[in-house]
């Protein structure tokens, strides 16, 4: 077998177990999916008197604020491996690193896109979302956005000391990213030092990221797109460090 | 197999390895014991390429650890399994990890599933098992690919006896078969079960290395004499001469009579008090 096929094999055995052990503990996914829902239906009235319009602001403000909870997955789904002593178990097998943080990623990656594209979903069948011009665009916006609260709930997971941090941390975090972005209450009806401070939040990126890609418009997408993926990248790169080398003593390499 | 030569190792202000060299050949167990903190997982976590040595070489197989992770079969020594996961599905796991496929694989999980008696608990949830249970399916998860270098770090601790000979029957099974093992334990009985060659680690170095027999030589054991009144103990280099001495001078009807000579657990008391006063 040559080196490239064993490699994609091991990848794909890790990707597979860590599916499976996402599956076996689908509670967070299915809490990040019904309150939303619930949420929306609630929000849109709020909107429509507000702005005149309602079902997108309600859909994508809910999306963005309980795709940002969903960060909760992606640090579980890292730190258990630290609980359960079981990263430095695999880090001593035969995977590379790259598999190792591939298997550990595309699982959690594909759960964060099941939950916007069925919140998306949900919005257009029972909100009354339009449907959106450019299916394409919406998908690659989520997955900007989806790669960006992945990186982001790994890199929280692996500077935090326990569950009980990781929650607080993801909470906190989500309530204060989504708010400040505009995912509560739109932008331009926010306090003005809440405007002033609302481009600091990669919420408010993200918002304007998917509510472009629901217009169809691709050159809007291109800025908040821009600062979503230097996000993901740099948040990336100390997860993949920090991940790379484990934890407990040898994390003093 | 292993090379390991003058290993160091200094975790800020701990020195958890200071010139730590052992060699393992093929087939041969090493029992590597030494008390809490002697250095014993360190060495073991360098060997497997978790940890890389401040200076010093590890070489397994002639390659380095990261090399040579094929060759490895790693039991740590703290519980390291997926607890929604099954036995079965760590076993598939680690062992197309380290590239089994179809019929190899099935076929390596059920040589393990017999000789580590995983029937009963092969399909259930790790989080489900209890200690013993889960120390087997650890152990079985570093045998799956049948390495070259087992490292068995306190494979036992914590295991009821069925699990502790169900695992010593596999040790000794693969080192026959030639693989080369480090066993880490603070049982000193399994060591003589499994007719390992010992090292003694302290502060960071192995202090003591050659067969039982060697090392215990020159270790006292004891004789104990018993009448209807007084117990006579002696501890003595040679027992059965001492006690031939020894009968002769007392004057009461002797009830009985106890030899033991010196045992792995005399050899790590003596090694452990020797430690205790130098670091006074």
């Amino acid at each position: 077998m040559s080196t490239r096929t064993d490699s994609l094999s091991r990848a794909g055995a890790l990707v597979r177990y860590n599916a499976i052990l996402r599956l076996r503990d689908p509670s967070q996914l299915i809490s990040y999916l019904i309150t939303p829902m619930i949420f929306m239906v609630l929000f849109q009235p709020l909107y429509v008197k507000a702005l005149g319009t309602g079902a997108v602001e309600a859909v994508t403000g809910q999306l963005v604020m309980f795709s940002v909870f969903a960060m909760a997955i992606v640090g579980n789904a890292i730190f258990v491996e630290r609980e359960w002593r079981t990263w430095d178990r695999l880090r001593a097998s035969r995977a590379a690193r790259a598999e190792l943080l591939i298997g550990k990623a595309v699982p959690v990656f594909v759960v964060l896109l099941i939950q916007q594209g069925v919140l998306i979903i949900y919005g257009w069948l029972v909100v009354g979302m339009p449907f959106p011009v450019s299916p394409g665009l919406v998908f690659g916006a989520m997955c900007l956005w989806g790669f960006m609260l992945l990186a982001m709930g790994a890199a929280l997971s692996t500077v935090v000391r326990s569950r009980g941090d990781l929650i607080v941390a993801v909470d906190l975090g989500a309530i204060t990213i989504s708010s400040l972005g505009g995912s509560l209450l739109p932008v331009s009806l926010m306090p003005s030092w809440a405007q002033a401070i609302a481009p600091f939040s990669p919420g408010y990126w993200g918002l304007s990221l998917i509510r472009s890609a629901m217009a169809g418009n691709a050159e809007a997408m291109l800025r908040p797109g821009l600062i979503v993926l230097g996000i993901g990248l740099a948040t990336g790169a100390f997860a993949t460090y920090r991940l790379a080398h484990g934890w407990g003593r040898s994390h003093l390499l | 197999m292993l090379q390991a030569i003058d290993l160091r190792k200094r975790y800020d202000e701990v020195q958890a390895l200071d010139g730590f060299s052992l060699e393992v050949a093929a087939g041969e167990i090493v029992g590597l014991v030494g008390h809490n903190g002697a250095g014993k997982t360190t060495f073991v976590e360098m060997v497997s390429g978790l940890l890389r040595p401040d200076s010093g070489t590890v070489l397994v197989d002639g390659e380095s650890p990261t090399r040579a992770r094929d060759r490895i079969g790693i039991s740590p020594q703290h519980i390291a399994l997926y607890r929604p996961l099954t036995v079965r599905e760590h076993l598939e796991l680690y062992g197309r990890l380290a590239g089994l496929r179809r019929a190899a694989l099935r076929s390596a999980i059920d040589d393990l599933t017999a000789a580590l008696r995983l029937e009963s608990f092969l399909n259930r949830t790790c989080g489900l098992l209890s200690g013993g249970q889960q120390r087997r399916a650890q152990a079985a998860t570093a045998l799956v690919h049948r390495p070259a270098l087992l490292l068995l770090d306190e494979p036992t601790a914590g295991a009821d006896p069925e699990t502790r000979q169900a695992l010593l029957d596999v040790v000794k099974q693969r080192a026959g078969e030639g693989a080369a093992v480090v066993y880490t334990t603070h049982y000193l009985t399994e060591l003589t079960d499994l007719q390992a060659t010992i090292a003694v680690a302290a502060e960071g170095r192995v202090i003591a290395r050659g067969g039982a027999d060697e090392l215990l030589s020159g270790l006292p054991g004891e004789v104990r004499v018993r009448t209807a009144d007084e117990q006579l103990t002696v501890s003595t280099t040679d027992p059965t001469g001492t006690l031939l001495e020894l009968l002769p001078t007392v004057e009461r009807p002797v009830e009985s009579v106890e030899l033991r000579n010196p045992s792995l657990d005399d050899l790590y008391h003596s090694l452990a008090v020797t430690t205790d006063v130098d670091a006074h």
